[in-house]
């Protein structure tokens, strides 16, 4: 009776239900991405989070570009510039003919309007910003001066060489300064930008639709969309993955690599990442500061069975704070730190710890790009107790975890994922004693040597130079053994066999300017 | 439920909403007091490594985090008692617009899951009683177990293998296909989820049901039912389960908010855009302003199932007045 009728009404609902799917089939020349999370905002200024990037950096450009798949620059929205003996002057000639999305003109002027939204705290449009504007990437700028319609000077207070891939940068991507006066705040869900797709609709917490741009300077996309999900459980996005509900993705379960690579219909891609995954040591702990402490627990860590059983070989092992993708500018001929117990005792015995000693351990529950914390520092404690460390784990969330971090603790773990291609920014940001918290150099480790070579590679200008410091700075590094040096996370991105033409940049980006369906 | 002085239902009904004033404004001391207090600092989050401490220090003048707390309190209390729940911190829009657009796939999903808790429930329940000790009896009740004791994340993931990984009958995650859309659509991708968030309520309904029912079959009046010659479904309709209904009923209340609780596990698992997918990532974030504003939804919808499940009462048993 009733129950028999709701009964029926259920069943009619879900045939509804299984026959809608069936007419579910992907378009042809719509590429479906599968997110961790949406992107948070739009305002290419204040973008800080790896998912927002994701999707900006295809709505706007900067001046200066990155070569897909490395870290070279090559010209962007700038064709070409120069810069002054001094390294005080940086002069760009800009792209003719390029139009925002609205239609208005790319020019020196709108580099020039977007710059100083954010350098000049009493301008009208500074508070368009959400939150203030992160001062490292424009605090050292003098002024923006117009030379002609195509031509900006941007002049700098003191030479800092890394500023060129500042620019490249999406903190410094260039928007359409009519869209700015126009939307004010809500430029966070309104982008207008010059790159080869803009923002057709954003359903908050279901889908950002991007359209081609066919006026694009650089050529027409061949994809007429880009859908972008966000899906946050890693079972799900596999499953869509692998039901074709999406045709690329990001992190899903180590696990299950083996049987993605198995699947015909899908490739798996991988390339190594300037990603690095370590454990900061303490250097001011009454223990830790001795450096053999430090170089016999890097000994004590067995970081290949890590990488091979936690990890399911998604990482190479890391021997300093830069990885390979850095090309000339990393060392290898640096203080290494095989697995040896037996001669991480022997060192322990001769700092005066024969019997080993405690420590504290911070670990996060989980985090951006932290891979597998809890399980990685399990092992780390368990393989530091053979040597006789005792480690206290001590897990937190990964938002109260970051406050801590920063907190002097004894060890904690931590990764870093630089935003920006200069060994600067992996090397200054978290080993200088200009970096003591609140910024990252959280073990507060200083080495004048260090200091010095790290002070002088941001002022340094040609390639040749600057590979000789980073160089013996990283060999400093290495032997001070300020981290336990664990391991460098390599990308790995799982695609339909549909999708041709998709290639791996070193930052995570995920790049479809070239990429087609078939 | 009966209630003191005169007036009749709407009387009463307003008084109710008025109690609900002081119960909302202790969720909200609450919400505010536990969010803030938890370490944790959304300048730090927001602004990542490359900020200074200059670059935190102002952004916590601006938020006005640099301000006591009670003071905090006092500015967003005032704001909320004026209708502007203030805006995310990261997101920078205003929080009510974005809660109630959230609150719209939470509402689909609780409704979903609602539906199949009752249809589940009560009719494995009903079986239970009436075949009370048989085989069928013992099935839906071991099934009902197992259901209650089942985490939903769990649940959640075991369908997304079988039945979009494997079988393929239903999509993974989203409320919607990314192209095309439609009511079929969001049914489509609506199984899987409500299944997962109904499943834990339909064991808790079943086996209240059950009690409730075999309370009832053994009256008296049920005998003389029978007696009369009346058939077994029009005895079990009519006169057992109208009767045994207001438990069921009471419990349906709670299911509410037990659902809109574990939304937020199930939403998370399966990316539905709802409520409590946003409330895990602004917790994260400790995005303040939207966590407070998502909460207080919930507790006041609470609050209005809880008043509408006691005037229901009234329309199931006559019995009850509410003057």
């Amino acid at each position: 009776m009733t129950t028999r009728r709701a009964w029926m009404f259920a069943l009619v609902i879900l045939a509804v239900a299984l026959a809608s799917g069936a007419d579910a089939a992907p378009p042809k020349d719509a590429i479906v991405i599968g997110l961790l999370a949406e992107p948070v905002t739009m305002d290419p200024a204040q973008v800080t989070d790896l998912n927002s990037a994701r999707v900006t950096k295809r709505i706007f450009e900067g001046l200066v570009a990155q070569e897909l798949g490395s870290y070279k620059l090559i010209p962007g929205l700038a064709r070409s510039w120069d810069i002054s003996k001094d390294g005080l002057t940086y002069t760009f000639h800009l792209r003719p003919n390029v139009t925002f999305h609205d239609g208005t003109p790319f020019n020196a002027e709108a580099v020039k309007f977007c710059y100083e939204r954010q350098l000049n705290e009493d301008g009208p449009y500074y508070k368009t910003g959400t939150y203030p504007y992160v001062k490292g990437f424009l605090g050292n700028v003098q002024g923006i001066e117009v030379v002609n319609p195509l031509t900006v000077q941007i002049k700098l207070k003191t030479p800092l060489t890394p500023f060129l891939q500042y620019l490249a940068h999406q903190s410094l991507f260039i928007y359409s300064p009519d869209a700015l006066k126009k939307y004010g705040k809500d430029i966070v869900k309104n982008p207008v930008g010059t790159g080869p797709f803009k923002l057709e609709t954003w359903e908050p917490g279901v889908k950002v639709v991007l359209a081609r741009n066919d006026r694009y300077w650089g050529g027409a996309p061949k994809l007429r969309q880009a859908i972008y999900v966000p899906i946050i459980e890693a079972q799900a996005r596999l499953a869509a993955i692998k039901t074709g509900e999406i045709d690329l993705t990001i992190d899903v379960p180590p696990d299950s690599l083996d049987s993605l690579r198995k699947d015909p219909n899908i490739t798996v891609a991988e390339a190594n990442s300037s990603a690095v995954w370590y454990v900061t040591l303490n250097t001011r702990h009454p223990i830790l500061k001795d450096k053999r402490v430090r170089q016999a627990m890097n000994l004590a860590i067995n970081k290949e069975a890590i990488i091979r059983d936690i990890l399911k070989g998604t990482a190479i092992v890391s021997t300093g704070p830069m990885s390979p993708v850095y090309g000339p500018f990393r060392e290898e001929k640096t203080t290494q730190y095989p697995y040896d117990p037996a001669k991480a005792k022997a060192l322990l015995k001769e700092a005066g710890y024969p019997n080993g000693f405690d420590v504290t351990f911070f670990v996060p529950e989980s985090g951006s790009g932290m891979q597998q914390p809890v399980e990685m520092g399990t092992v780390i404690q368990a393989q530091l107790l053979a040597v006789g460390i005792k480690a206290k784990i001590q897990t937190m969330e990964w938002g109260a975890y970051l406050k801590k971090y920063l907190d002097a603790p004894d060890m904690a773990e931590m990764s870093w994922n630089p935003s920006i291609g200069d060994p600067d920014h992996v090397t200054y940001m978290l080993l200088s004693s200009d970096r003591f918290p609140p910024a990252f150099n959280s073990g507060f480790f200083q080495n004048p040597r260090v200091d010095e070579l790290l002070r002088k590679g941001r002022t340094t200008v040609g390639d040749a130079e600057r590979v000789a410091i980073y160089k013996e700075a990283q060999r400093i590094i290495a032997d001070e053994a300020p981290w336990i040096f664990i391991d460098h996370g390599r990308q790995i991105i799982i695609h339909r066999k549909r999708v041709q033409g998709f290639k791996l940049h070193p930052n995570f980006d995920l790049v479809l300017s070239q990429v087609w369906l078939q | 439920m009966a209630a003191v002085g005169g007036g009749g239902l709407p009387a009463y009904a307003l008084r109710r909403l008025l109690l609900a004033v002081p119960v909302l404004f202790g969720v909200s001391v609450l919400v505010f007091a536990v969010l803030h207090l938890a370490p944790g600092d959304p300048a730090a989050i927001m602004l990542g490594a490359q900020a200074t401490k200059e670059d935190v220090e102002r952004l916590h003048r601006d938020l006005g985090l640099d301000q006591p707390l009670v003071v905090q309190y006092l500015r967003w209390i005032g704001q909320v008692a004026q209708g502007d729940l203030g805006r995310s911190i990261p997101l920078g829009r205003a929080v009510l617009p974005e809660v109630l657009l959230r609150f719209k796939a939470t509402l689909v999903l609780t409704a979903g899951a609602l539906a199949i808790a009752v249809l589940l429930g009560l009719a494995a329940g009903i079986i239970s009683a009436v075949k009370q000790y048989s085989w069928l009896d013992r099935l839906s009740m071991g099934a009902a177990v197992t259901g209650v004791s089942l985490p939903v994340f769990w649940t959640g993931i075991m369908l997304i293998i079988v039945f979009a990984l494997q079988l393929r009958w239903f999509p993974s995650s989203g409320m919607s296909s990314p192209y095309g859309s439609g009511v079929g659509d969001v049914l489509w991708h609506l199984v899987l989820p409500a299944v997962t968030l109904g499943t834990a309520s339909a064991a808790a309904l079943a086996r209240l049901t059950r009690s409730s029912v075999l309370e009832i079959i053994r009256q008296d009046y049920v005998r003389s039912a029978r007696a009369k010659g009346l058939a077994e479904r029009a005895v079990i309709a009519r006169h057992v389960l109208k009767n045994a209904i207001n438990p069921i009923i009471t419990v349906l209340g709670v299911q509410v908010g037990f659902l809109l609780g574990g939304a937020i596990l199930t939403e998370t698992v399966f990316s539905w855009p709802g409520l409590g997918s946003m409330m895990v990532r602004a917790i994260q974030a400790r995005d303040y302003p939207l966590v407070q504003g998502g909460v207080l939804l919930i507790a006041t919808t609470f609050v209005v199932v809880n008043l509408a499940v006691d005037l229901l009462y009234a329309i199931f048993d006559p019995r009850i007045r509410y003057d």
